[in-house]
């Protein structure tokens, strides 16, 4: 009789193993969609958003590159983007010969990081990039993409 | 003489039996009950997350306002927290569902935290749908979105004509029911839906327009507004709504030193526009004690607005 009780605990424990397994599984999948889909919905949103918008026309999808340059400067911005694990600002066309826009390379520079961890997905959202042009002395608005990512669970 | 008793051998086999099923059958009930318990949580976590990822869309870009109505599969429970420690505060979420079993209303779920929305409601909202109505705030540039949720109805007695016209516009001249009724006379209010009048007094919320002192009182507090905070007010609980305006203004302090930054860069180009001091100064203006700062602040704001429209090319925002 011991024996057939040690039997059904066991049994009743591998059950249970394999349930947490499947279940744990199901989870970190839900999560891992849960993820995309909210970076998906920010993606299309951003240029909305106080700290990318551009304010000088009536433009949906324009972003003001030069407010963008300033908020890469800024350290109180640093822990804010939680949850984006990648956030760039890329230049599709003109194209330049600098990669990463600093200070003193922009606006001749291709990209723009505000936030870039590793092991992750991304997503993104074609825009205007838009900003104040010296030389013209207007406002001048090129191609560009922003491009996000979220932590890949597991 | 003796008998021969028949008994039952109560051996140790047996008492071992006796023990370990009751061990068995107490973990299996108490795994159950936890396993359904925690299913549950992390059910109500998903939902959650959901709605957070829902309130992206209806975020505002150039539009002056969003309506839309959120649904859920069962009774739910959703709870609004502001934290306004921090840089920019946080806003946190978390739901927690009825069902037949157990509680009747479940463990609160994870909260799902962020950084750039503003909720605006009571302490917790619920029911199988909730009414969200986004307004862009701005003073004098756009800090952010308020979204107002709601589950309960209201009847607003005869508001000014820019809410009534955003109301009737949202509603499509009251063919969609977004929870809001607009009449003319406190009498025409159904049963069971809070009042609002605006400049008239002994409703269950009394909203004062008046220019030099906008104020929204209920439950004995008054929650001083500029703009569309005249939604945040009349929708949520007083703690929640200073806390969010605390959590605006520390967003509007830290664009405005975005904004300076910007300018300061853009005169180096040779457009200056000497906007970057009176930036500085909104900034630390924005630390507030409470909503009854917003005033000064408004009035600081426009004329920064003013003098921001005056500059003809490189405009700070």
């Amino acid at each position: 009789m011991a024996f057939v009780l040690v039997a059904t605990m066991i049994f009743f424990a591998i059950v249970a193993i394999f349930y947490v397994s499947i279940k744990s599984s199901s989870i970190r999948e839900n999560v891992s969609d849960l993820r995309e889909d909210e970076i998906i919905e920010v993606v299309r949103k951003i240029s909305g958003s106080p700290e990318f918008l551009w304010n000088f026309e009536d433009c949906n999808s324009c972003i003001d590159f030069d407010k963008v340059l300033m908020l890469k400067e800024r350290d109180s911005y640093k822990n804010y983007w939680g949850g984006i694990s990648l956030l760039q600002i890329s230049r599709v066309y003109p194209r330049f010969d600098t990669e990463e826009c600093e200070l003193k390379t922009y606006p001749e520079c291709n990209r723009l990081t505000l936030v870039e961890e590793e092991n992750i997905q991304a997503h993104e959202a074609f825009v205007s990039l838009c900003w104040y042009d010296g030389v013209l002395e207007q406002n001048k608005c090129e191609l560009g993409k922003v491009i996000m990512g979220f932590e890949a669970v597991g | 003489m003796m008998k021969d008793k028949k008994g039952f051998e109560f051996g140790f086999n047996w008492i071992f039996v006796i023990i370990v099923g009751a061990v068995i059958l107490f973990t299996a009930i108490y795994a159950t009950t936890r396993l359904v318990e925690t299913d549950r949580t992390v059910s109500d976590t998903f939902v959650a997350a959901e709605l957070n990822t829902l309130l992206h869309p209806i975020e505002t870009n150039l539009e002056d306002a969003k309506y839309a109505k959120i649904g859920f599969n069962q009774e739910t429970r959703l709870y609004n927290e502001c934290v306004p420690a921090g840089n920019f505060g946080k806003q946190q979420i978390s739901t927690s569902s009825k069902i037949g079993v157990g509680d009747e209303w479940g463990r609160k779920s994870v909260r799902k935290i962020s950084f750039n929305k503003f909720i605006f409601s009571r302490e917790f909202e619920e029911g199988k749908e909730l009414n969200v109505i986004v307004k862009p705030f701005e003073m004098p540039y756009k800090i952010g979105d308020l979204t107002i949720l709601y589950s309960g109805n209201y009847c607003f007695v005869d508001p000014v004509s820019d809410i009534e016209d955003e109301i009737n516009d949202l509603s499509f001249n009251g063919q969609k029911d977004i929870g809001i009724e607009v009449v003319d006379d406190i009498e025409d209010c159904g049963v069971g839906k809070e009042v609002v009048c605006f400049d008239i007094f002994g409703c269950d919320v009394n909203v004062n327009t008046n220019e030099n002192d906008q104020v929204v009182s209920k439950g004995g507090e008054d929650l001083y507004y500029e703009g569309n905070l005249i939604y945040g007010a009349i929708f949520s609980e007083p703690e929640i709504y200073e806390c969010q305006v605390k959590r605006l203004m520390k967003r509007a302090g830290e664009l405005a030193h975005l904004y300076a930054a910007k300018t300061e860069y853009l005169a180096g180009k040779g457009c200056g526009s000497n906007l970057q001091e009176d930036l500085r100064t909104f900034a630390t203006l924005t630390d507030t004690e409470s909503s009854a700062d917003l005033a000064g602040l408004g009035v600081y704001a426009e004329d920064l607005d003013d003098d921001n429209e005056f500059i003809s090319t490189c405009k700070a925002f």
